[in-house]
């Protein structure tokens, strides 16, 4: 779709925060109709651009227009005064409330206080008859998967006219089929004549969707070209200012066949107690010192679970977990007795504890090594912590800086340094890299490289193909709660493990759509 | 604001403001800068200071434990039965102190086991203990039958009370316990993300049944001490106590969400409502001003907390 002038033009715009300079002279045109894709490492100034766009920060100088004309807009709630509207990362939903109520707030139709519920159902009706985005309408949103409720939010967002809808990672927390289903929800958004802002580290996503793309670097825009014109490699080199021969470090290379085995699994099943649904039922592997072997799946297959169960983090129903030889009781604190470390899906909600420091989050698991006399010995603590954080390249202003002031991919390194300092003979690794710069990837699958060189044992949870493809000597494909497939070296392909996640009835893989 | 002064105001601004009201106070008020009036208030200080240290740890770990009051009520009113059967004040003061520790490791378990909010827990079971409480007295003042039990808290000792002395030994192993060891990082984890900190190792619902075990002996032994200052205790059914503790410890600045705070940060609170007090006091302010003025005081405090951690982010 073309038009002549742009919807919302950024133009000259600066921004510091502190001493960092966020945004430095950016200039960029979003226009109704349009997918613009936003791509860049952490800390490149997407989200402070977005942010600009959205009216959360003022911009120090330059401006923002509106059909033209310059717009001064001093909250959010101009923003969205004036049709530009955000979707977070983080959803901004009350999950104990239907649909249709988290749609209509705060613009409800009413008779004096008393709230027309009919009229609200009916318009929240139209609007997903008017834009094809199937929700159940009285379900409660806490009920709903996450692909809905970013639906539920996106409604949300054209109940209130919106003309330009920023979205900020809306694919991070979803899983391949229901980002899939995102992205056909995104172009039927474009096709009403929004103009749309797309935000994502997940490059090829961006290639799909978008029609333009912006690339940052630095609070820089690097360029702005259509997405036609750009791949995967450009738009890397664009991200990083340098060629990634690739994404990748080779790999260590597979243990000898008579290498010992760290972790031997039998028989594990696992029924969840409050739905009876199975888990994953039967599943039994060993992995070797030294090796790196994937774990992947559609999701519910039942990867996490097995994880979480090997870790001691749940109980499982039956079977046996060993390692080293000694069999695990299922139970954290033995696990980890055992050389055994979590790096979990989550690190928000079941990593880092935001409010400590890089050290505190460090060293939590570790604290019994710096036992002394009155307490912890700090000063000991301390010189580990730094010998783990630099270990795996922790970027950090100082050990007593909060996490939560670290970026994304060294967050995510922090995990790594707690799980180093541990010295495991098993890592179990769930979604490595999610949420993670290309540059801090590429050094967190040196980590785990350098880890199995050392003899660990490596458990990857993986959905992405590309990285399990790229990291691991072995992958284990599971589906319905089972192990249904084995591959090996060479053998490691997208095309096989996709058949093999999915099952032989391609048509059902068709109509689930997508990877993992 | 600076961008560097403010993590500094933000971190020590409570023990800014209070030297600021001591310095104030000593150059406009008479008789403040007098060692009997200070002596006064670290003596009046004492029961509250003894619950509040603990109770901040309780409140790091992501509890809330409302029955302090109950317990502070309830341990004397045991305490003196023993001391009035017995004539033994060490066997009597130890009994106050176990009574709260009992009824804090049955707060713990209801609130991790059960999985019950931990200020509606600790509400239910403050009504328990008032009611225990009316039983054990015979809904009577209890008053010392020997001198040994008064002694507890009204020796003079190096010219302060015993009392404040047991106060200021319970604040340091309180604030040791929270900033030098192993449990005290565990309690930061667990109220700062409890399963982030599962996942790591720590035993959440163990820590957190500490706490309230910890924070009920506490307020037995404050309750204790307070009963040996004014040598009697009477049954009622009287919060105010539990408001005193929570007033210092979120004024201080630990937060009620858990996760953040320290030991120090409540000793300079719970001094910082003293000071504002003996100053109306010796200022002879009507008592009922006091009240609403005392009232906005917390309410700027702690709109002031969340408006800079609002800024830190």
């Amino acid at each position: 779709m073309t038009s002549a002038g742009a919807l919302v033009s950024v133009r000259n715009v600066s921004k510091r925060f502190g001493a960092t300079d966020a945004l430095t002279e950016v200039s960029v045109e979003f226009h109704a109709g349009v997918v613009h894709g936003l791509v860049g490492e952490n800390g490149a100034g997407k989200s402070t651009l977005a942010g600009i766009v959205l009216g959360v920060h003022a911009p120090d100088s330059g401006e923002v227009c509106l059909d033209g004309s310059p717009l001064r807009l001093d909250s959010p709630a101009d923003g969205a005064a004036a049709g530009l509207v955000g979707v977070a990362q983080e959803l901004s939903l009350l999950p104990a409330m239907s649909v249709v109520d988290n749609v209509v707030l705060g613009t409800e139709e009413h008779v004096g206080p008393f709230v027309k519920r009919r009229a609200d159902r009916a318009r929240v009706k139209a609007l997903i008859a008017e834009h094809g985005l199937n929700v159940p309408i009285d379900a409660r949103v806490g009920s709903l998967s996450v692909a809905d409720q970013q639906k539920v939010e996106i409604l949300r967002a054209l109940g209130r006219r919106s003309r330009l809808v920023v979205l900020d990672e809306p694919t991070a927390r979803l899983a391949s089929h229901e980002a899939l289903e995102l992205r056909r929800t995104v172009r039927e958004l474009a096709a009403r004549g929004v103009a749309v802002v797309y935000v994502s580290h997940f490059l090829d996503e961006v290639l799909s969707v978008s029609d333009t793309v912006t690339v940052m670097r630095d609070g820089h825009v690097v360029r702005t070209s259509p997405a036609s014109a750009e791949n995967h490699e450009s738009l890397v080199e664009g991200m990083t200012g340098r060629r990634i021969g690739d994404a990748f470090p080779a790999k260590p290379p597979a243990p000898a066949p008579g290498a010992p085995v760290v972790l031997q699994v039998d028989g594990l099943s696992s029924t969840r107690s409050d739905t009876r649904v199975i888990e994953f039922f039967d599943v039994s592997f060993s992995i070797r010192a030294g090796e790196i072997v994937g774990l992947v799946g559609l999701v519910g297959a039942g990867r996490s679970e097995v994880a979480h169960a090997v870790y001691g983090a749940s109980r499982a129903g039956a079977g046996s977990v060993h390692v080293n030889g000694d069999r695990l009781s299922g139970s954290i604190t033995n696990a980890l007795a055992a050389g055994v470390s979590l790096i979990p899906e989550s690190r928000r909600q079941q990593g880092l504890v935001a409010q400590r420091s890089v050290r505190d989050n460090t060293t939590l698991p570790h604290l019994r090594h710096f036992r002394g006399r009155l307490g912890i010995r700090t000063r000991q603590e301390e010189r580990a912590a730094a010998v783990a954080c630099d270990r795996v390249g922790v970027r950090r202003p100082s050990l007593t800086s909060r996490v939560a002031t670290l970026s994304g991919g060294n967050q995510q390194k922090v995990l790594f340094a707690r799980a180093v300092m541990g010295q495991p003979s098993l890592l179990v690794a769930d979604e490595p890299t999610r949420g993670v710069d290309v540059g801090s990837k590429r050094s967190i699958y040196e980590t785990v490289n350098d880890m199995a060189e050392a003899g660990c044992a490596v458990l990857m949870v993986s959905s992405e193909l590309e990285e399990v493809i790229g990291t691991c000597h072995r992958v284990l494909v599971m589906r319905q709660g089972r192990i249904v497939a084995e591959f090996t070296g060479d053998e490691i392909v997208e095309a096989d493990l996709l058949a093999a996640a999915f099952g032989q009835t391609s048509r059902s893989a068709a109509d689930t759509d997508g990877p993992v | 604001m600076n961008s560097r002064a403010l993590p500094a105001v933000r971190h020590y601004g409570i023990a800014v403001v209070t030297a600021v009201l001591f310095v104030l106070l000593a150059a406009t008020t008479d008789g403040f800068l007098s060692q009997a009036n200070f002596r006064n208030i670290l003596d009046q200080q004492s029961a509250l200071l003894i619950a509040a240290s603990f109770a901040t740890i309780t409140m790091i770990a992501g509890g809330f434990d409302i029955s302090a009051a109950s317990v502070f009520v309830v341990a004397p009113l045991f305490a003196l039965q023993v001391e009035n059967a017995t004539g033994n004040a060490a066997l009597a003061a130890a009994v106050g102190v176990v009574v709260g520790l009992v009824v804090g490791i049955a707060n713990g378990l209801v609130v991790t086991a059960l999985k019950v909010n931990s200020f509606i827990a600790t509400l239910a079971t403050s009504f328990m203990v008032f009611g225990v409480g009316f039983l054990v007295s015979d809904r009577s003042v209890l008053r010392a039958a020997t001198d040994a039990y008064p002694a507890i808290a009204r020796t003079r000792w190096l010219g302060i009370t015993t009392g404040a002395w047991i106060a200021a030994g319970v604040v340091a192993a309180a604030w040791l316990l929270l900033s030098r060891t192993r449990f005290g990082r565990h309690v930061y984890a667990s109220g700062g993300n409890a399963e982030a900190a599962r996942l790591a190792g720590v035993p959440v619902a163990r820590v957190k049944t500490i706490c309230f075990a910890l924070s009920g002996a506490a307020a037995g032994l404050a309750g204790v001490v307070s009963s040996s200052r004014s040598l009697s205790a009477l049954p009622s059914d009287d919060f105010s106590f539990v408001f005193g503790v929570i007033a210092a410890v979120v004024v201080g600045g630990t937060s009620i969400a858990g996760g953040e705070g320290a030991v120090w940060r409540t000793i300079a609170g719970a001094f910082f409502i003293a000071l504002m007090i003996n100053g109306f006091n010796l200022h002879q302010v009507d008592p009922i001003w006091q009240r609403v003025i005392q009232g906005a005081v917390i309410l700027g405090a702690v709109s002031i907390d969340a408006w800079t951690q609002r800024r830190e982010h």
